[in-house]
């Protein structure tokens, strides 16, 4: 039936991340806000273990069990916060979607595009949110007499059982890979479902979406 | 690729209904329309007369209730997702009444984004949109974004992003809708030099009455529906009449 030929598509993904950081660059007000939200639940996770451990070196108590319920239910509150401007995020971009595929994205591209702005959001707040935990947990450990400086670097450089998954590493360093690591799953499973939905849209309905 | 095709686009009994509650809506309702290689046409009517619906059928966008489109010949209702992406990458240039283009990317990478896609080699990808973008008169703006531009130039941008893949049809649905009276007559005249130097076929859904002028045919819809075809020639005709 066919009389020419149908080629190729393609989207490298060097062409994706660039188009991802512009994104992240040029939206800076409504990503700063997603950011902080991982920011501030990776800082509350990352000074609760902290303290904890620096208590523990001090020969205080160290990580009580209720600890991972606080985490826990920390970490679902932050969770619930990225995926609410997640899919803000998605749902104000509907025609910048469409425009894509009359331009012949596939749906995997704009999927693509979505969850690298993800991934950069869960690891510039994973890392910015370690950062602010580590300053926090420092303040309590100078602020706090039975615990101190000397107590608190002894601690970071020490590997605490007690702390989940990175039980074996330096506190410090494995710390730091499970908050960025918590906070790039977070904001990757936030991201999954809108940008699915929304790579998933006729690119007719896309583009009809006034916002 | 020698290939030359005497219809560009071809609508066979193209119906699209869409149901509204308890009643249906037919927004196309048996359009048959064939339309020559590098004509420019222009589809008229009253707003929910179907323009945008026969925009969205031709551009495959969308799909129809029943009937065919043929582009280049081809049935584009038979194409799978990716060889749909594939015609609207290659084959179809896209304008819209509200320009549409990326907003985080400057007026050079919005032009070359289509070319990403019909994998142009990155060099060949900045040459040709710096040409384009030349042609439309915005040869010293290659590196502003969109929000820094105007609504005319935003437009222009657009125009040469639609041509950037070398399509056989660009389809632009209302593009003036958004601009001044001035700003508008400039971009139909930048359409009608582009469809004259390329051979390009273009399709505008509009209600424009400025791009009579420039139009070859005009095509009247109604209530989803094929209520005349005028050609300039009569239309010449009848204005002399009055």
């Amino acid at each position: 039936m066919g009389t020419w030929e149908i080629g190729e598509i393609r989207f490298p993904l060097s062409e994706a991340f660039y188009i991802s950081v512009q994104n992240v660059r040029r939206r800076f007000a409504r990503v700063a806000i997603t950011t902080a939200s991982v920011t501030l639940g990776i800082a509350f996770f990352v000074s609760l273990m902290m303290m904890a451990s620096f208590q523990a070196q001090a020969g205080g108590a160290g990580i009580q069990p209720y600890m991972y319920w606080l985490l826990f239910i920390s970490l679902l509150v932050c969770g619930v916060g990225i995926t609410n401007s997640m899919l803000i995020a998605v749902a104000e971009r509907y025609k910048e979607i469409g425009t894509y595929k009359c331009l012949g994205a596939l749906d995997r591209h704009i999927l693509e595009l979505f969850l690298i702005e993800a991934l950069l959001i869960g690891g510039i707040g994973g890392f910015t949110g370690y950062v602010a935990g580590l300053i926090a947990a420092l303040v309590y450990a100078v602020a706090n007499p039975a615990v101190g400086m000397a107590n608190a670097l002894k601690a970071l450089a020490a590997p605490n059982p007690a702390v989940p998954l990175v039980g074996v590493m330096p506190v410090a360093l494995g710390l730091l890979l499970l908050g960025v690591g918590i906070a790039v799953f977070l904001s990757l499973a936030a991201t999954l479902y809108p940008a699915y939905y929304a790579a998933r849209l006729n690119p007719a309905d896309a583009l009809r979406y006034e916002v | 690729m020698a290939l030359r095709y005497e219809y560009t686009v071809e609508t066979e009994d193209l119906a699209k209904y869409y149901r509204m509650g308890n009643y249906i809506v037919k927004a196309l309702d048996g359009v048959n329309l064939k339309i020559r290689r590098g004509e420019y046409v222009s589809i008229m009517g009253p707003s929910g007369a179907g323009k945008t619906t026969l925009f969205n059928m031709i551009g495959g966008l969308d799909r129809p209730t029943r009937g065919k489109v043929y582009i280049d010949e081809v049935d584009i209702s038979k194409l799978d997702a990716y060889e749909l992406a594939w015609l609207r990458a290659r084959k179809i240039g896209y304008i819209f009444q509200t320009f549409n283009l990326i907003p985080v990317l400057t007026a050079l990478e919005n032009v070359m984004l289509p070319m990403i896609f019909a994998g142009v080699r990155r060099e060949e990808r900045i040459r040709k949109a710096r040409e384009l973008l030349e042609r439309v008169g915005l040869g010293d703006m290659l590196y502003h974004s969109p929000t820094e531009l105007s609504g005319g130039q935003q437009q222009r941008v657009a125009i040469a992003r639609a041509l950037a893949n070398d399509p056989a049809i660009v389809l632009a649905d209302e593009p003036t809708g958004n601009l001044d009276l001035q700003t508008g007559l400039e971009i139909i005249n930048l359409l009608r030099q582009l469809n004259k130097e390329r051979g390009v076929t273009i399709v505008t859904a509009t209600h424009d009455l400025k791009m009579i002028d420039v139009s070859d045919r005009i095509v009247y819809l109604r209530d989803g529906k094929v209520e005349r075809i005028e050609t300039r020639a009569e239309i010449a005709v009848e204005a002399e009449e009055y």
